[in-house]
């Protein structure tokens, strides 16, 4: 097994990550796979998208390389690029050419937030040709049948300056998330949290009147990930208001009066 | 040569020669004397430092005594006299008539006096000194009198001015108890007529403010009787300044309404209890204040009606709790709709409730 093959290997899940089934997602997602097509997921914020590909990664026991897409991220981080080492120029390979040469999964979260040049590349590997242009190598990579690529975006941050253009959008098959039922997200808190029932009730119940907020001066409402912050902090002991302030209330907005309203809602079940 | 401190001015009478021409052991007599007499004129004083030498060369001090005397009598009555007899006596003194000297003296004195004439102008001169005196002591009256008359003109000037701004007020007035709500009309009028009295000019600052602060429930009928006293107090210290505490143009003022505010304002966590409602039921409800009550259906589906003012408690935290309460029984109301039940549609309503809470 060389270096790189060790390199890769890492990235490969060994235990399973815990995910509740919201619909038929897994079905998709696997259908996806098996089709050699690209998926993107679309939801909001802490809705479980990450942790979704992670359980599909350790369930199709496929590798994951997940990289985290920014503004300043061009296409040359992708793909990979020269660098200097010990007086001699070496190619390193990006997380899309590992990824593609590996055969796993690369998933781009937030990809709109990468430059636009970075489509360039996504482009060929996600129609029926599936390779991978390194333009500074002269080369093209194929991409084999186990490798598959998702992406993440959230509608609700998207703006005129910065979407998905359609020509990228409809070569993805689209898998739609977004917070859990009030049940679902119960259980979700226990496994997750390790709180109790009611408690899980509570706090589903403060993140359901939360959420009413959107569209009110609230971005986003509290994601399932929060609700499960706010667990662990008080099954570490923190005071429930205290834990609920601190993960459910500052976070998510800087408006004092929007703060102030969080507050009295948390009050109605803590 | 220096002359010391008791030479005083005599320096400028006193040339270098004179001094030297006078014995040192006598020198400083002789600048005392002529110190002495230039007290009576100074030009009195330069001729008698230049005849002093000769008489003190005499070493006669009784001829120098008599000489200061006989100088010194006629420089009262005039000394013009003076210097021109000090300047001849030295010589008379020689003459070979012992007499010649004070006779001399004499017609001098007699000469510069006068005599039934000069009693006429003694007379005059008295009268004018008791005139004098007079308008002497007058002359504070003349003064008190000139600043009487300065005050009165610039109280006439005020006076002008407050008429001015009593005829504003007079036009301003109307409008404002058009808008007054009935309940607040006995503490309004007393309190803007308290402040009309002191300066109609901050009456009109204070009418208008008076109006909104009552009608917004701002504060309480014994906030604003306190409100106006302590803005009354700072109008006393200076007009302006007062005019500006009745404009609410002042920190103080804005300081001594907040001291004076009773209860919690709707207005201050109307967004507050709005984002409650609305988190709560899911709608998008609007808080609206009792006082607006006469211009809306209070019922309506997605307004809650509270009070402009909580003052059911004496802590703030309390009333929010009581503003609370309200809302959560408006936001229940509009969420399951209350006031929406029609026998017409009765039946889809039983079975939505069977739907949704089963038999």
């Amino acid at each position: 097994m060389g270096v790189e093959s060790q390199r890769v290997e890492e990235f490969r899940l060994t235990k399973e990550p815990y995910y509740l089934p919201l619909g038929h997602e897994v079905e998709l997602f696997e259908a996806a796979y098996n089709a050699k097509l690209p998926v993107m997921l679309k939801g909001p914020t802490g809705c479980g998208k990450t942790r979704f590909v992670e359980h599909m990664s350790w369930r199709l026991g496929r590798t994951l390389i997940t990289v985290a897409c920014h503004e300043d991220l061009t296409a040359s981080d992708l793909v990979g690029k020269y660098t200097l080492q010990n007086d001699a120029t070496v190619w390193q390979d990006g997380p899309l050419t590992t990824a593609v040469k590996s055969g796993g999964i690369a998933y781009l979260d937030e990809v709109v937030e990468a430059r636009k040049d970075t489509t360039v590349v996504i482009h060929p590997l996600t129609d029926d040709r599936r390779v991978l242009p390194i333009e500074k190598k002269g080369e093209i990579v194929q991409a084999p049948d186990d490798f598959m690529l998702v992406i993440s975006y959230n509608p609700g941050y998207q703006s005129v300056l910065k979407d998905l253009k359609h020509s990228t959008k409809q070569r993805f098959v689209a898998i739609e998330f977004d917070y859990p039922k009030a049940d679902l997200e119960e259980i979700i808190l226990q496994e997750e949290a390790g709180i109790d029932a009611d408690t899980a009730a509570k706090l589903v119940k403060i993140a359901e009147k939360v959420r009413n907020l959107r569209t009110h001066g609230l971005e986003e409402g509290v994601s399932t990930r929060l609700l499960v912050y706010a667990g662990q902090l008080m099954a570490a002991g923190v005071e429930a208001v205290e834990a609920c302030e601190a993960t459910i209330c500052k976070p998510i907005t800087d408006d004092v009066e929007m703060q102030r309203s969080i507050v009295e809602i948390i009050a109605t079940q803590f | 040569m220096t002359f010391g401190p008791s030479g005083g001015n005599v320096g400028m009478y006193v040339a270098r020669e004179m001094l030297e021409a006078v014995p040192a052991d006598q020198q400083e007599a002789y600048l005392r004397m002529v110190e002495s007499i230039s007290e009576l004129k100074y030009q009195l004083g330069v001729e008698v430092a230049r005849q002093l030498p000769r008489l003190i060369a005499q070493s006669d001090p009784d001829l120098v005594a008599r000489y200061l005397t006989q100088v010194s009598d006629v420089a009262k009555l005039g000394w013009r006299s003076g210097v021109e007899v000090a300047k001849q006596l030295p010589d008379l003194y020689e003459a070979p008539d012992p007499e010649l000297a004070d006779n001399y003296v004499t017609i001098i004195g007699d000469a510069t006096t006068g005599t039934a004439a000069g009693a006429g102008s003694a007379e005059m001169a008295d009268e004018l000194a008791q005139l004098e005196r007079e308008i002497q002591e007058m002359e504070p009256k003349v003064k008190r009198a000139q600043e009487l008359r300065t005050q009165l003109a610039a109280e006439d000037r005020r006076d002008e001015k407050r008429k001015k701004h009593a005829v504003e007020l007079a036009t301003a007035l109307p409008p404002l108890l058009a808008r007054l709500r009935p309940r607040h009309r006995e503490t309004y009028l007393v309190q803007v007529q308290r402040v009309a009295a002191a300066d109609p000019e901050a009456a009109l600052e204070a009418a208008d403010t008076l109006l909104d602060l009552l009608n917004g429930e701002r504060v309480s009928h014994d906030g604003a009787v306190e409100w106006v006293s302590r803005g009354l107090e700072v109008l006393e210290r200076n007009k302006e300044v007062g005019r500006g505490y009745f404009r609410l143009g002042s920190k103080f003022s804005l300081d001594v309404l907040e001291e004076l505010r009773e209860g919690l304002a709707l207005k201050s966590i109307a967004r507050v209890l709005k984002l409650y409602a609305t988190a709560l039921s899911g709608r998008d409800i609007a808080i609206r204040s009792s006082e607006d009550a006469n211009t809306l259906e209070i019922y309506t589906a997605d307004h809650i009606v509270l009070p402009a003012d909580m003052r059911v408690f004496d802590e703030e935290r309390q009333n929010f709790a009581a503003y609370k309460v309200a809302t959560a029984q408006g936001a229940g109301r509009i969420e399951f709709g209350t006031y929406l039940l029609s026998l017409d549609d009765i039946t889809e309503t039983v079975t939505a409730i069977q739907t949704k809470y089963g038999e």
